[in-house]
């Protein structure tokens, strides 16, 4: 095959996984506890900073891991505490209260590192030769491991008893809680995770982007359409969501730039919004 | 240890006191019959009891501890069963998962005595529950709450669209725990069902009790007069 | 009033701040209009669009583009409010297409507001040829005769006054009530006939407009407009000053803008960290302070405004008359079969429910009575059968379209608008059968009263105390405010559902005559859900029981109590 047409393949399989990676931990909060978290991609940007962090220290970069989901995890479970719990099932007020939640995090992030642009050095520089075309093994190394995460999650989930749990606990929370099931500590817990993999995320991407406190904006905005085009409660939805935003984002961008491709997204996700809003596998 | 009991209790949705100042209790082994009219506030004096609505006076006790505000997943630990009235299962999940969920292992041994008295579960075992009937939603419901072997359990209107064999056999066990000390407070409109089970009865209207007293005491008739139109 | 005291304030301001702050001030009184459409739609209307800079953005270029085609030319003041126009427009097709979907006004609406805001800051930045691509359109001409920053505050000034007047009026108006309504229950808006989707578009196009006449004035105070005026963090910002100033009250946004916007300017080199600060004050406001910093002043301001209401007492309007209705019609329901997720509610109901008397419905729980009046009034539809009034067939029509033939409806919980005034409730139900559409822009309209309501004022004395909010009520006092409300409109049919839960015995007798007396009075059918026989047996001319969605059986009390099979029902068989 043409080495640039696997190479475009590749991209669009590295478009698509990433996002995924990042539209899966807002469709745990939203599909979940019903919280449209518009901090989202605040998380994806606190976790790229974690990264460039650990680049400016001089300190290995996969240290830039445990240190994000420090800090993504421990803010996402004082944000749950303080400002989600009190709001559970008023979607209109978690919307305007997260809304104010990524402004005070892109501020602060502003106000410890400026407007400006910062890299993050790439790890594992260089290349690997994959049906005769050189890719960049980092964004090879990153679409494994991306799929290894979402298949990991989608398998616990599916056959582990605690997903059991969580199923139960979304579906009917007042039974679950008359089978004494900690339904405001597994929520917890779920808004939490969700953080964590908003923060891994930011660090994964932390050395392909510019960082910068504006970052999380794009992402929370595409994830959101994934959600939206897939529809919530369901793993196919996660999957045909990105498949669709993500797909068209990476061929799009392949095809006419990236103008254009975020164009297309956009109206496509508005449509979506307005047609069909409960997505193309929503059930119930 | 009186398994649970409720004095002066009053509450409600929003403005509204839908019950109001009931007191009651059921011993260890014995039924205690809520029986009404729909909309008198028997579902919500459940809810109040097992802290699904906060009571706005009275005290409930289970199992010897003041609930107060507790939740009710708090409640439980307590030692209280609870089966709804509405939405008796997880719908999302097969009638396996729905048995299996809080079971330690996961195993569904402890049911066998169940399904052999309602072999209708076990040959539905890998369905979902939402798709099962009223009937059977309300069966699978029943079995899941009375295998938790609590000291007191909590039924609301169980034999709803369960057929006339099924009741019986509800009964059955319902009788049976109640030999091995179980307590139960079980509001039902159906009275041939309450007549096999009750030991007491508090009949309510209107969100009060309109009358109370051991089943040996209240003859069909009174209640009757109470239930229909 | 308080707006001829504003205008003045701010014509006499430059004086004293300065050459400086007059420039400022002069953007932010821009900014502040945006922001007084945003507290219209997010304070009043109840929804809140995310993407309001895009209609400032729209209008500042095409007054950019107009000023440019024809520098210096008088003709311009004409063609600016068109710019202004054109957002306007555009908003209300918005609303119109997205608030009847689905998703309603809830959070995809502000979803595709933010998306659409987006996609014009993409455009913005990439026709080139239109709108001068990511440097935006530069040298724009400043309007004729307006040739300095002194002046272009003036303008600016007066423009904000003019929209803080247009939207004084249209808070006192019947539509700013029917806003405030929907914000608070828009179901029971739509029982009343009004259709809220139309509203909700109406107040998000005034909203547009306000930002557009902004932008259109934005262009030539500023010289240039560039892609941030459509753009994402614009819209944010005016989110963050409505909300601070205060969004439930008109200047509360005025306030927020001229408050936290003209400081942040100052503010963000000079103190460390102020707009983390006010990012977390925003947070604090949402969460804690929702009336925001205006709701500091209005305890005052408010007490002010009651004296002054008090010392000019104004009478009372009398309502037009409905329209007399040829004659009263039986409602007639057939087959009528109404299912959710795969479950049948209503199985093939057939009922007739004649033309005049009282009609109870009873039945035991899930038996479909709700269902039923939910059915009639169209908020459920029939998958089979129809619903009939004589010969018109009003299967699967919009709640609004219903409640306009002539359906009053009483909810099972009490549903009156809290926040809104004993009168203001009252005088909804009334516009519902007098008011035409441009009648709603009236302020008389608010004092209209009618002989059943002062009928219902003798039997019930708090239903006069036409100023003090409906949350004041008790749960009883609340049940009989809806049910005046529903008697109001004068319906040719009533549907009440439990219209005496929660009372007691002396309340509910004395609802029970106000409900025989309007029967009579209105000549009209009434069909009670009941479920206290002691009640149905002194009110019901006709008992229809019904028993899994079906009709059980139908007579009178005496037939019913006589009848084995609705007995069974209710204590249950062994079989």
């Amino acid at each position: 095959m043409d080495p640039l047409i696997i190479t475009q393949i590749l991209n669009i399989l590295f478009g698509v996984t990433t996002l995924a990676m990042i539209a899966l931990g807002l469709a745990i909060t939203f599909g979940m506890l019903g919280v449209l978290n518009l901090a989202h991609g605040e998380f994806v940007m606190m976790g790229a900073f974690c990264a460039l962090v650990v680049d400016r220290a001089g300190a290995p970069f996969l240290l830039a891991v445990p240190l994000a989901l420090l800090v993504c995890g421990g803010v996402g479970l004082v944000v749950e505490l303080l400002l989600i719990r009190p709001l559970y099932r008023r979607p209109f007020d978690t919307l305007v209260a997260t809304w104010g939640l990524s402004l005070l995090l892109r501020k602060l992030a502003e106000a410890g590192f400026g407007l400006g642009f910062n890299s993050v050095a790439v790890p594992l520089a260089g290349t690997t030769t994959l049906f005769g075309t050189d890719y960049p093994t980092y964004r090879l190394v990153l679409i494994v491991i991306c799929i290894a995460i979402i298949a990991a999650l989608f398998a616990w989930y599916g056959t582990s008893r605690a997903g059991l749990k969580i199923k139960a606990m979304v579906g009917n929370p007042d039974l679950a809680r008359a089978l004494g099931m900690p339904v405001k500590r597994l929520a917890t817990t779920t808004f939490v995770v969700g953080s964590c993999l908003a923060g891994l995320a930011g660090v994964m991407v932390a050395p392909l982007v510019p960082v910068h406190p504006y970052l999380g904006l794009d992402y929370v905005i595409k994830s959101f359409f994934v959600l939206v085009v897939g529809g919530l409660g369901s793993v196919l939805g996660v999957v045909a969501g990105t498949g669709v935003i993500g797909g068209l984002d990476s061929v799009m961008s392949a095809l006419f730039g990236s103008t254009q491709a975020y164009f297309t997204v956009l109206v496509v996700a508005i449509l979506f919004l307005w047609l069909k809003p409960r997505g193309l596998f929503a059930h119930g | 240890m009186i398994p649970i009991s409720f004095s002066n209790v009053s509450g409600g949705y929003g403005s509204l006191n839908v019950v109001q100042e009931l007191s009651g209790e059921v011993a260890a082994g014995q039924v205690l019959c809520i029986v009404g009219r729909n909309g008198v506030g028997k579902s919500t004096l459940l809810k109040l009891l097992l802290g699904y609505l906060p009571c706005r006076s009275g005290v409930v006790t289970i199992c010897g501890r003041k609930a107060g505000s507790m939740a009710p997943e708090t409640r439980r630990g307590l030692g209280v069963s609870y089966c709804p009235q509405e939405r008796p299962v997880f719908d999302d999940l097969s009638v396996a998962d729905n048995l299996a969920v809080m079971v330690q292992d996961g195993r569904l041994a402890g049911y066998r005595h169940f399904f052999d008295l309602f072999p209708v579960l076990e040959r539905r075992l890998a369905q979902r529950a939402g798709t099962l009937s009223g009937g059977e939603k309300k069966l699978l419901s029943f079995t899941r709450g009375l295998a938790e072997d609590q000291p007191a359990v909590v039924l609301d209107e169980p034999t709803e669209g369960v057929q006339w064999e099924n009741i019986q056999r509800m009964a059955d066990i319902i009788n049976d725990r109640k030999a091995g000390g179980t307590a139960f407070i079980v509001v039902e409109q159906n009275l041939s069902f309450a007549e096999l089970i009750a030991d007491h009865y508090l009949i309510m209207d209107h969100g009060r009790c309109v009358l109370t007293g051991p089943h040996t005491g209240i003859g069909r008739a009174d209640i009757v007069k109470h239930l229909t139109v | 009033m308080a707006n001829l005291g504003t205008l003045v304030a701010l014509l006499v301001l430059p004086f004293a701040v300065g050459d400086y702050w007059t420039y400022q001030l002069g953007l932010y009184y821009l900014y502040a209009m945006v922001a007084v459409g945003l507290g219209l739609c997010w304070g009043q209307a109840g929804f809140l669009p995310l993407g309001q800079a895009m209609f400032f953005g729209i209008s500042a270029y095409l007054s950019a583009i107009l000023l440019k085609a024809m520098p210096g030319s008088y003709l311009i003041y004409l063609l600016l409010p068109l710019a202004a126009l054109a957002s306007g427009v555009l908003a209300l097709l918005i609303g119109l297409m997205v608030f009847r979907r689905d998703g309603g006004s809830g959070p995809f609406f502000s979803l595709i507001t933010l998306a659409l805001s987006m996609l014009a800051f993409q455009i913005a930045s990439n026709w080139n040829s239109v709108t001068g691509g990511f440097n935006g359109l530069a040298g724009i001409p400043s309007l004729p005769g307006i040739d300095d920053f002194r002046a272009n505050y003036y303008l600016a000034a007066v423009a904000l006054v003019v929209v803080l007047t247009l939207a004084t009026w249209l808070y006192r108006a019947p539509l700013g009530v029917l806003w405030r309504a929907i914000a608070q229950n828009e179901r029971r808006v739509a029982l009343f006939g009004f259709n809220p989707h139309r509203y909700k578009a109406i107040a998000f196009a005034v909203s547009g407009f306000f930002a557009g006449l902004a932008g259109a004035l934005y262009a030539p105070q500023q010289g240039l407009v560039s892609p941030q005026v459509v753009g994402f963090a614009f819209s944010a910002e005016l989110l963050v000053w409505t909300a601070v100033g205060g969004r439930g009250r008109l200047y509360g946004p005025v306030l927020g803008t001229l408050l936290v916007g003209s400081m942040t300017g100052e503010m963000r080199d000079g103190v460390p960290y102020w707009e983390v600060i006010m990012a977390g004050f925003f947070m604090l406001v949402v969460l804690v302070f929702p009336q925001g910093v205006i709701g500091l002043f209005t305890p005052v301001t408010d007490r002010l405004r009651r004296s002054f209401d008090r010392a000019r007492q104004r009478a009372r309007i009398e309502a037009p008359a409905r329209a007399e209705v040829a004659a009263q019609e039986p409602l007639t329901i057939e087959a009528a079969r109404v299912s959710a997720s795969g479950i049948n509610i209503l199985n093939d109901l057939t009922v007739a429910f004649p033309p005049k008397g009282v009609a109870c419905v009873i039945g035991p729980n899930g038996a479909g009575k709700t269902s039923t009046f939910n059915l009639i009034t169209g908020e459920l539809p029939a998958s089979a059968g129809s619903v009939k009034v004589g010969a018109l067939d009003i299967t699967n029509q919009a709640p609004y379209q219903v409640a306009r033939l002539g359906f009053g409806r009483k909810l099972q919980a009490p549903s009156v608008f809290p926040e809104l005034s004993i009168g203001d409730n009252l005088a909804i139900a009334l516009w519902s059968n007098g008011a035409r559409p441009l009648d709603l822009l009236r302020l008389s309209l608010r004092r209209w009263s009618s002989p059943i309501i002062a009928e219902l004022a003798m039997r019930y004395a708090f239903l006069g105390k036409e100023e003090s909010p409906a949350s004041d009520l008790s749960h009883g006092e609340r049940q009989i405010l809806e049910l005046a409300m529903a008697l109001a409109v004068q319906p040719r049919i009533l549907l009440l559902d439990e219209p005496c839960a929660g009372l007691s015995a002396d309340e509910t007798s004395r609802a029970v005559d106000v409900i025989r007396w309007a029967a009579e009075r209105l000549g009209n059918a009434v069909i009670i859900i009941e479920h206290d026989m002691a009640l149905v047996r002194r009110i019901a001319d006709r008992v229809m029981v019904l028993h899994n969605g079906a009709l059980l059986a139908e007579g009178s009390v005496a037939d019913i109590q006589a009848n084995p099979a609705v007995q069974a029902v209710y204590v249950g068989g062994q079989k």
